[in-house]
């Protein structure tokens, strides 16, 4: 008979205790709304340039080269990645020229797919010209922003071409000119 | 990225515990007494364990937050909800999940000398704990805009996980009156083990308003490891999964748990020692050994320093086209080793202080005959417990009041302090009905009535027959 009673009792404990276990109040499906908005800042290109890599600086002062033009091609494919072009909302691209060289200079870059052919708009940044060697620095800031229709139409990217060129210059021109760059990545990723 | 968040969404989704069972301990009219002390005081003849049904055990944690914390159904917005957690949650919160199960257990009072008692068994264990990711958890999250000049934390990540089994044989001696000592040697045979611990390095976006760019992201004095064993050979079985390879993979898990694994030697020591008749002290050590793995070991560590600034161009004459890629990785490269390693058991200690009164003396004891005195109905006292883990040990304090109300009903209470809450109740019920023995505990008792806001909860139950 007690024996009975206490199985009664206990059955009845585990009873209780599964019925008041529970987890309750909490809504699971808001997984779904879960959406990571992280901001990632990471430099982007940068170069530095002396009078010397436009013009040989012991050319006779008198002759003026009307145009010279750097060149460069750059393996990048870091907008390729499926994630990116799936989750990249947007990309800022700042770009900062300090200047004491007394020309402007005009800056353009694009990118190329695999096959080399341009896909993309190009860019270009004009960087006003410095007060000579010696003298404060002239800055020149522009951001640039690739929408999210651009990144996709990017996503085939593979190389960075970019151009750097300036005219009228002599071997009496002297300063420096800095390029500085970061690109500021707004994810916006739904789980 | 999405392994990242899915580690986070786990993390906030369970909860964590140590391995306390401080309802269990001490419970000496429970054979499984023996395994937390086994310096328990012994009063059976003979006991065994209904097989695969003498203990089965689950402990699950977190602490630093609740499900309830990021689920709840409160109308906010579950962003909100994870940044506050996110914010609220330090690389010092863990999640643990610990289950255990008894495969036998049994034991015997000596016949050749009746104050010695023998007891032995196999049983499994999990155990996994994993201490969260804080850093990499807010750079996945937030970016590290917000975060610039400030380093991001390699040592955040640490954890460890196993699967193992331990065939386990202790010997229990009434050395006199007032003192009973035990020990219980251990075999562990160890099935998959994975763990990372003690990396540094950290990972920063420094602004260089003097340097070649608007910032360096450096990655200084990187040294990250992960070990595993066992894991390898059962990757080895990948591709689809056909029933013959699923064979395969049990297969091998099975050998493995037949002391097929990477094998470990350990030892449980402890004592109870009566002051009077009643006052006790008792205390134990668990697990104090250590796994040898030699057998299908690997081990990932990555080791390096990595300043990145972006790439230069257009520069003149361009040199060899940069991959920044192929860079980090020369620079921070990854080995994968399968060199053998030894790791320590988490060894546990418990002790406590019992007081015991009201003596359990109705005339049919025939203890007094025996020249002893009858036991008594209930006890209180204080227990304490520490576990060690890979970041540093847990502690948990608890009080306790044992109540006998009748020969065939047992229980015990006990109010909890520890890293997770100061609102801990636990408690332990065991029938003795013939020689069938029934018992179930758990704990943190007023969140059963919602799990999801709890930290963590625990819950043992089995079944033996005890002479």
């Amino acid at each position: 008979m007690k024996t009975k009673k206490v199985y009664l009792l206990l059955c009845s404990m585990v009873l209780i205790m599964l019925s008041i276990s529970c987890v309750k109040d909490v809504d699971f499906d808001q997984t779904e709304d879960v959406v990571l908005t992280p901001v990632f800042e990471l430099d982007f290109i940068y170069s530095e340039f002396d009078t010397s890599q436009f013009i040989d600086p012991d050319t006779d002062p008198t002759i003026v080269i009307p145009e010279v033009v750097i060149n460069d091609t750059l393996n990048y494919d870091l907008l390729g990645t499926d994630f990116v072009v799936d989750n990249l909302e947007r990309v800022e691209l700042t770009f900062e020229f300090i200047n004491t060289i007394q020309r402007d200079f005009t800056f353009s870059f694009g990118f190329l797919n695999d096959a080399g052919q341009r896909i993309g708009p190009s860019y270009t940044i004009i960087a006003n010209a410095g007060m000579g060697a010696g003298t404060e620095p002239v800055i020149t800031n522009e951001i640039i922003v690739l929408d999210n229709a651009t990144i996709n139409v990017l996503g085939a990217a593979t190389k960075l071409v970019s151009s750097i060129r300036v005219q009228n210059v002599n071997s009496t021109l002297e300063g420096m000119l800095e390029l500085k760059s970061k690109g500021t990545y707004f994810i916006n990723y739904d789980l | 990225m999405r392994a990242i968040i899915f580690f986070f969404i786990s993390i906030c989704g369970f909860s964590v515990y140590s391995q306390n069972k401080e309802v269990l301990y001490d419970f000496i009219d429970l054979p499984q007494s023996l395994m937390l002390n086994p310096g328990a005081e012994t009063n059976f003849n003979f006991h065994a364990g209904v097989p695969f049904l003498s203990q089965f055990h689950v402990n699950a944690g977190l602490r630093g937050a609740s499900i309830y914390d990021v689920f709840a159904d409160d109308g906010r917005d579950i962003n909100e909800k994870i940044e506050i957690t996110l914010n609220n949650l330090t690389s010092n919160d863990y999640l643990t999940l610990t289950q255990q199960l008894e495969f036998v257990n049994f034991g015997w009072k000596s016949k050749k000398n009746e104050k010695i008692y023998f007891s032995g068994g196999i049983y499994q264990e999990l155990d996994v704990i994993g201490y969260f990711p804080k850093d990499f958890a807010v750079l996945a999250y937030q970016g590290n805009q917000d975060f610039l000049n400030q380093p991001f934390r390699l040592s955040n990540i640490s954890g460890s996980g196993e699967l193992l089994m331990v065939y386990h044989f202790g010997y229990n001696k009434k050395v006199n009156k007032k003192l009973t000592f035990g020990a219980r040697a251990k075999l562990y045979s160890s099935m998959l083990h994975i763990r990372s611990a003690r990396n540094k390095g950290t990972f920063t976006t420094v602004e260089t308003p003097q340097g070649n760019n608007i910032y360096q992201h450096r990655i200084s004095n990187a040294d990250v490891t992960v070990r595993t064993s066992g894991i390898q050979s059962l990757r080895e079985i990948e591709g689809e999964t056909t029933s013959e390879e699923v064979k395969e993979a049990v297969n091998k898990l099975v050998g493995r748990a037949l002391l097929g694994g990477n094998l470990g030697v350990g030892v449980d020591i402890g004592f109870t020692h009566k002051i009077d008749d009643q006052l006790s002290v008792t205390g134990s050590v668990n697990d104090l050994g250590l796994i040898f793995y030699t057998k299908d070991v690997e081990t990932y560590r990555a080791r390096g320093n990595y300043v990145f600034e972006g790439f230069e161009t257009p520069v003149q004459f361009s040199s060899e086209s940069q991959d920044f890629l192929d860079e980090l990785e020369e620079a921070i490269p990854l080995d994968t080793l399968s060199n053998s390693y030894i790791v320590a058991r988490p060894l546990k200690v418990n002790g406590s202080l019992k007081y015991s009164f009201n003596p359990d003396d109705d005339g049919s004891c025939n203890c007094f005959l025996e020249g002893e005195r009858p036991g008594y109905l209930d006890g209180i006292g204080v227990q304490l417990f520490s576990q060690f883990r890979p970041k540093r040990p847990q502690y948990a304090a608890s009080l306790f009041y044992y109540k006998r109300w009748f020969s065939f009903l047992r229980t015990k209470v006990t109010y909890t302090v520890d890293d997770y809450s100061y609102y801990n109740f636990g408690f332990l019920l065991s029938t003795h009905i013939d020689k069938i023995n029934f018992y179930i505990s758990a704990n943190n008792l007023l969140e059963y009535t919602n799990l999801a806001k709890a930290r963590g909860a625990s819950l043992q139950f089995g079944f033996n027959v005890i002479m």
